[in-house]
């Protein structure tokens, strides 16, 4: 259904290259968006919030799916360019005297996200500097370097005391404003994350169909004979860390919106590694993968609060010790994840579409 | 001066525990190309397991030797452990790839993690009663607590243990066989899969040491599987493949981390202590990416 049917072939190599080919697919995207738009009416406001941590979680991911899905380049230190984002979003909402025709129309936030983009894609170049030089098990160790030169020490002991605040910034309600709207209640967190993902999502997929994503895929597969046939390895390599760093901005800049206040707590060393395993469950080098792996990994841990939290009345131990349950549960399933399905979610959702296009007449 | 002495002696102390780690890292390397991110995981086990032990083993005995006997306990603990996870986990990663078995390591330190503090309390714990004496010992006037020196001569006694067991046993030297050429080995009839085996049962035992050590120094909480964490950037500096490199690099690492602990915290407050092996490492692998003692490896298309 989504493909087109038996003999009828595209006589221009753009119909070739199109996203949306047939009918279906378009009827598909359709329900999609209005599923998407519709969601907040038809379920539980609780699930909101889960929401639109899945799409941070999507747009967190969408870095690390571009550096390690589809360039190659391994980073465990993902969460602190999206703390890099985060900060400068937010001191700059918070600290720069804005003119008022700017705030009054709301385009201090849309600008400080794209200045959090840029701020976190280049502190991601500079770490992905070595990348030049060393590949595999040293850069990973560069990117685990970036997180704890970034998080612990200049954040958490020099940018965290900028205004004599000490521990965090804190959003005031109404300072974040885009547009005309002014970004207060989970419903309108929700409606930015559905955009900001969407947009985010078409960005990087025409991305990966452009020269760019052919020289990154060239690069991944194997760098040195990317190298031999005329790409600039060095270059193309910098730019999916700036790439992914931007994303990371973004996702960063996003959330401080949900959260109304940032804090270091929230980039620890363990979303770096999260953010790596959620792409790992969802499928390396597939964007479903990142999107199946952010809203099966939040679930999981949803769905472990709503188990857990009806029990603490009877052992209270259990409250105390959730958290470790939940990482418990998550290292135990990208471990089963990498040994039992190590083609990720999206692998699987691929076969479920194959399966569906041809039935039901399979050959 | 004096200041530099103080620093140095106690970094080469603090460095030989993590030489410790760092040999068990680069053992798993060697023999079986993992690249192991659950080390900080695996030193907390061993702290965990010989601080129960020692909790239940000290009424009955006398101190020295509940101590002692604990740590032999934890080292019996740690190979089954090790045993188990090779035999569950990693063994079924064998050809993947390099990606898929770091993940598996990053999944087990969650996993790890995780059961470790379900089990065990996640606050600072102290051995008590203490095992070794608060009176520090001088030596000229560089000052040395007791801790330190027992650390010290424990982890290298552990050293020169393990350096001869790959030496002078034949288990030792098939995994020296496996590291150095695994078809040949295999064609000699060395089982590699036992060699992947063993490998990771030494790992544990020696980061479960260098968990009671480190946490003895400082009190036992989840710091701990930091401080183990620090052995990336020891064996970075020694060369990922290569014993003496990865003792040299640990040792490297500890006096390096006491120095910056001891003149750059008055010009950056805070945890300059912790990320300083961290930034050395970077600016290291700048130039010299295999490190003082590592291959250098040419690749082809």
């Amino acid at each position: 259904m989504s493909y087109l049917p038996c003999g009828v072939y595209h006589q221009h190599y753009r119909s070739d290259h199109a996203w949306w080919q047939t009918k279906f697919v378009y009827g598909k995207m359709i329900l999609l968006i209005a599923a998407l738009l519709l969601f907040p009416y038809l379920v539980n406001p609780m699930w909101l919030s889960v929401a639109y941590t899945i799409s941070y979680y999507i747009m967190a991911c969408m870095g690390v799916q571009l550096l390690i899905g589809f360039c190659g380049q391994i980073t465990l230190g993902h969460a602190a360019f999206v703390a890099v984002g985060a900060y400068t979003s937010a001191m700059m909402v918070l600290f720069i005297p804005w003119p008022k025709l700017i705030v009054d129309w709301g385009f201090a936030y849309p600008f400080s996200m794209i200045a959090a983009g840029i701020a976190a894609g280049m502190w991601s170049v500079l770490f992905g500097l070595p990348s030049a030089r060393v590949k595999g098990f040293y850069l990973i160790m560069t990117t685990m370097a970036a997180q704890w030169i970034t998080v612990p020490l200049i954040i958490t002991q020099y940018v965290s005391r900028i205004g004599g605040r000490g521990h965090y910034f804190s959003l005031p309600p109404g300072t974040v404003k885009l547009g005309p709207w002014v970004i207060d209640s989970d419903l309108r967190v929700y409606y930015l994350s559905v955009a900001l993902v969407l947009l985010l999502t078409l960005l990087m997929a025409n991305l990966l169909r452009s020269k760019v994503g052919r020289a990154w895929i060239a690069i991944r597969d194997n760098d040195i004979a990317a190298e031999t046939l005329g790409v600039n390895i060095v270059w193309y390599k910098l730019l999916a860390f700036f790439v992914a760093g931007f994303f990371a901005g973004i996702a960063g800049s996003f959330y401080i919106t949900a959260l109304y206040f940032v804090s270091p707590e929230h980039y620890e060393w363990f979303f770096s590694l999260m953010w790596v395993g959620v792409i790992l469950i969802g499928g390396v080098g597939s964007l479903h993968g990142t999107i199946f792996g952010s809203m099966f990994v939040v679930l999981v841990f949803k769905f472990l609060e709503m188990a857990v939290i009806p029990m603490t009345d009877m052992f209270p131990w259990f409250s105390m010790k959730l958290i470790y349950i939940k990482e418990s549960a998550f290292g135990l399933s990208v471990v089963l994840f990498l040994i039992y399905e190590p083609n990720g979610l999206s692998y699987r959702y691929w076969q479920l579409k194959n399966y569906f296009n041809l039935w039901p007449f399979s050959y | 001066m004096d200041l530099f002495l103080q620093l140095f002696t106690t970094g080469i102390m603090l460095g030989s525990i993590y030489a410790l780690v760092a040999l068990g890292w680069t053992l798993i390397y060697k023999c079986s190309g993992v690249l192991n991110l659950a080390m900080g995981e695996l030193t907390l086990i061993g702290a965990y397991v010989c601080l129960s032990l020692y909790r239940w083993l000290n009424p009955h005995m006398a101190i020295n030797l509940a101590f002692i006997l604990a740590i032999l306990i934890t080292l019996i603990i740690g190979a089954i452990l090790g045993l188990l996870t090779e035999h569950a986990f990693l063994r079924k990663m064998i050809g993947e790839p390099v990606l898929a078995v770091i993940m598996v390591t990053v999944g087990l330190s969650f996993f790890f993690k995780g059961t470790i503090f379900l089990i065990w309390n996640p606050d600072t714990q102290i051995f008590t009663p203490r095992i070794f004496p608060l009176k520090p010992i001088f030596i000229g006037n560089v000052v040395i607590g007791q801790v330190y020196l027992w650390s010290f001569v424990a982890a290298i006694i552990l050293l020169v243990v393990f350096v001869s067991f790959f030496k002078y046993t034949r288990w030792g030297l098939s995994m020296q066989a496996t590291a150095d050429d695994e078809m040949a080995a295999l064609s000699v009839g060395v089982s590699a899969k036992f060699v992947y085996a063993l490998a990771w049962a030494i790992a544990f035992m020696a980061a479960g040491v260098g968990g009671t050590l480190l946490g003895n120094i400082n009190g036992l909480n989840y710091s701990v599987g930091l401080l183990g964490l620090l052995v990336l950037p020891a064996v970075v500096l020694g060369g990922l493949n290569s014993v003496p490199g990865a003792i040299a690099g640990g040792l490297i690492i500890g006096v390096l981390q006491n120095l910056t602990g001891g003149y750059l915290d008055r010009f950056f407050p805070g945890g300059v202590k912790e990320v300083a092996p961290f930034a050395i490492m970077v600016i290291f692998l700048l130039f010299r990416p295999y490190g003082i003692w590592g291959w250098q490896r040419i690749e082809r298309v």
